[in-house]
């Protein structure tokens, strides 16, 4: 073969496959984005993810004579209703005045009812199977004095989730980033060459590449087990910080490596200590770095899944404490797979998908735009 | 002037102090690994000594996992991850090097303005992403070709795998073939060699170290993934795999599965799964450490 032909060959072959790594990321993208995308509401975002039950008592409001009220006007509550299709009343507006607004739970709690709830029983009637939306009208009508209302909130979105992913995201960083920051402070600007530094370099080093699957072993002997914090937010943050700790010292310490000598130099030089200059000249000229490394830090938190699983749980739920009973829940991703692998709904499992790639995509954005402004202010 | 000297030497004491948090920030790395090792390794190799020690050998040799029986093999866990791993090395790497070749070498600017932020993005996607793009995308069709009835497969698991390892791949030749003097590819152009020549007999060569440290991490990788394999493996309890149709269940998944609810015995062999695990993730690790010490001494 002749040489130029050769060449083209294997010219062919190189763009072949920078064209082939475009694809794949197209393709992934395009099948999450059309598998999920039909499952993508605001409700989606903004609801419990369970259908929520409750007694509630409301006090039914004075019986008046109005025409010319929308069809399915319930005086007595204030409220339009329609049926859905099991035949409930669903509400789908509430008046200002409603007594809805001011009803109460079992334990005297204020549980203000919404739109889209569905009122399943009122008193001793079951408000179910009705086909005509009259009959649910007049039988809702028949009530006065104080009623027990038995209201189902519905559920199948996401809240609690993102909830636990915010707190996962808050605890994990408030741990690791003094943590890391810290740690690259003092391996860049107190440390000397020797064998402590070439050890915690070497740790760190090692950390990084230790797959996400074995600090969750970790994390469910150590922290869920010995230190007795059960599947909890806080157990989840303390392995998740570790992970985060190589991420968050190697970019802090390039980012300190960058300050150039002399701004040292000059604040040692007019008499300032050493943790004076660390205070008020290093770290607010490494705050752009710094940031860059938090952004990771995020990127991470939001994407992993091996390590969670078995120390966060996989409750679909927003923790009510940092570690028990209560503690557990389900990050985004742990939703994701659980929805995957247990329940076979994939399209649910690619609507969180979504979510997740906005979060990814932003955050890959913001920390270029940060090194982009950084490096226009170096040069 | 009494005064001075006490504010002085607080001072000091303070600036002492707080040398020693920074310190002990520092040493919060050493002490993780140490932690994470003692924990993993103590709980792990329980199992394989006092009364009533599991045999070591039926341990790493069997070929099922059958807690309920009392029968623990994982060695048809540890070919499953290393034929994986293998596999998705063979077809990666090649492809990820051509493609930092692409974008170092021969890309117009517009073209490494698209794809050096895929790569970025691919290697930014969470793994579950991948599990679900495996599920939805590739086990299908496997299920399509495949000779078998399922198309959760090795193969599954190693394209799912290799498309995991490419930005790694990908990134790092690329700073290994842009760290590469352009006084090589002159000389050589100057030879009278081609650009693809040039290329392949002086660049890529020059590139070498930081090509294979690039190929270490991406062993790494795809050794310690679990999520997105978990979905698309099949994971069998028992059998070696002998064709890439076949369902394999890496050691990581193994782990992942079983965790949440085992107790006693199959518990510490979780633990015993991933001290193997460990063992291959220190040998890729100290192989990358001395790889990039030895470039680091040239």
């Amino acid at each position: 073969m002749s040489r130029k032909a050769k060449d083209n060959l294997v010219r062919g072959a190189i763009y072949g496959c920078a064209g082939f790594t475009v694809l794949i990321l197209v393709v992934i993208i395009g099948f999450i984005v059309i598998k999920g995308l039909p499952g993508i509401s605001i409700d989606f975002l903004t609801r419990d993810y369970e259908d929520k039950t409750t007694y509630i008592s409301v006090d039914a409001a004075e019986q008046e004579q109005t025409s010319g009220q929308e069809e399915g006007y319930v005086s007595s509550i204030k409220a339009v209703i329609g049926l859905n299709d099991k035949g409930q009343a669903v509400i789908t507006k509430l008046d200002e005045d409603s007594p809805l607004k001011e009803a109460k739970n079992t334990k005297n709690e204020a549980y203000p009812v919404s739109k889209k709830d569905i009122i399943t029983k009122a008193g001793d009637l079951k408000i179910e199977g009705i086909s005509s939306l009259s009959d649910a009208v007049s039988s809702l009508n028949g009530l006065s004095g104080n009623v027990k209302l038995k209201i189902t909130r519905p559920g199948g979105g996401i809240l609690p989730m993102v909830v636990t992913t915010l707190y996962m995201i808050g605890i994990s960083l408030l741990i690791s980033a003094p943590v890391g920051i810290f740690s690259a402070v003092y391996l860049i600007e107190y440390a000397k060459p020797g064998r402590l530094m070439s050890t915690i370099h070497f740790a760190i080093q090692n950390l990084a590449g230790i797959p996400s699957i074995i600090y969750g072993l970790f994390g469910s002997l150590f922290f869920v087990k010995v230190c007795r914090l059960q599947y909890s937010l806080l157990a989840g943050a303390l392995t998740l910080s570790i992970i985060l700790l190589p991420t968050i010292i190697t970019t802090t310490e390039e980012a300190l490596k960058a300050i150039p000598k002399t701004y040292r130099e000059s604040s040692l030089g007019l008499g300032a200590t050493k943790l004076q200059t660390i205070n008020k000249v290093i770290l607010p000229n490494a705050m752009p770095g710094i940031l860059v490394a938090l952004l990771l830090g995020i990127g991470r938190i939001v994407g992993e899944s091996a390590a969670l699983l078995l120390t966060a749980g996989t409750v679909a739920q927003i923790p009510q404490a940092l570690f028990g009973n209560s503690a557990s829940g389900a990050t985004l991703t742990i939703k994701m797979y659980t929805l995957m692998k247990e329940e076979n709904d994939l399209t649910t499992a690619c609507a969180i998908g979504i979510v997740l790639l906005v979060i990814i995509i932003f955050i890959n954005w913001a920390s270029k735009a940060i090194t982009k402004r950084l490096l226009k202010k170096g040069a | 002037m009494d005064r001075n000297l006490s504010r002085n030497v607080k001072r000091d004491v303070w600036e002492k102090i707080v040398e020693g948090i920074f310190l002990i920030c520092a040493l919060a790395g050493v002490i993780s690994v140490i932690a994470i090792i003692v924990f993993v390794f103590y709980k792990g190799l329980h199992p394989f000594f006092g009364e009533d020690a599991y045999s070591f050998w039926d341990f790493i040799s069997g070929t099922r996992w059958a807690p309920s029986q009392n029968v623990y093999g994982v060695f048809y866990m540890i070919a499953g991850s290393v034929l994986a791993t293998a596999g998705a090395i063979i077809i990666g790497v090649p492809i990820g090097v051509l493609t930092a070749v692409f974008i170092a070498e021969m890309a117009p600017k517009g073209a490494v303005r698209v794809i050096k932020p895929a790569i970025e993005l691919l290697a930014g996607i969470p793994s579950v992403l991948y599990g679900a793009f495996g599920l939805g995308v590739v086990v299908p069709i496997i299920k399509e070709i495949s000779p078998m009835v399922q198309g959760q497969s090795l193969l599954a698991v190693i394209i799912v795998l290799t498309i995991m390892i490419l930005p790694t791949i990908v990134s790092l030749s690329e700073s290994a073939i842009r760290a590469v003097p352009k006084s090589y590819r002159e000389a050589s152009l100057g030879l009278g060699a081609s650009k693809i020549q040039t290329i392949f007999k002086a660049v890529l060569p020059a590139a070498k170290s930081g090509i294979l440290s690039a190929t270490v991490l991406g062993v790494g990788r795809a050794i310690g993934e679990t999520m997105a394999v978990m979905m698309i493996a099949g994971n069998p309890t028992q059998g070696l795999p002998n064709s890439i149709w076949s369902m394999v269940r890496p050691l990581t998944t193994n782990i992942a599965m079983e965790m949440s609810y085992a107790s006693g015995r199959q518990q510490e062999m979780l633990f015993a799964t991933g001290v193997i695990l460990f063992i291959f993730i220190m040998i890729v690790n100290i192989t990358l450490l001395k790889l990039t010490n030895k470039e680091g001494d040239k």
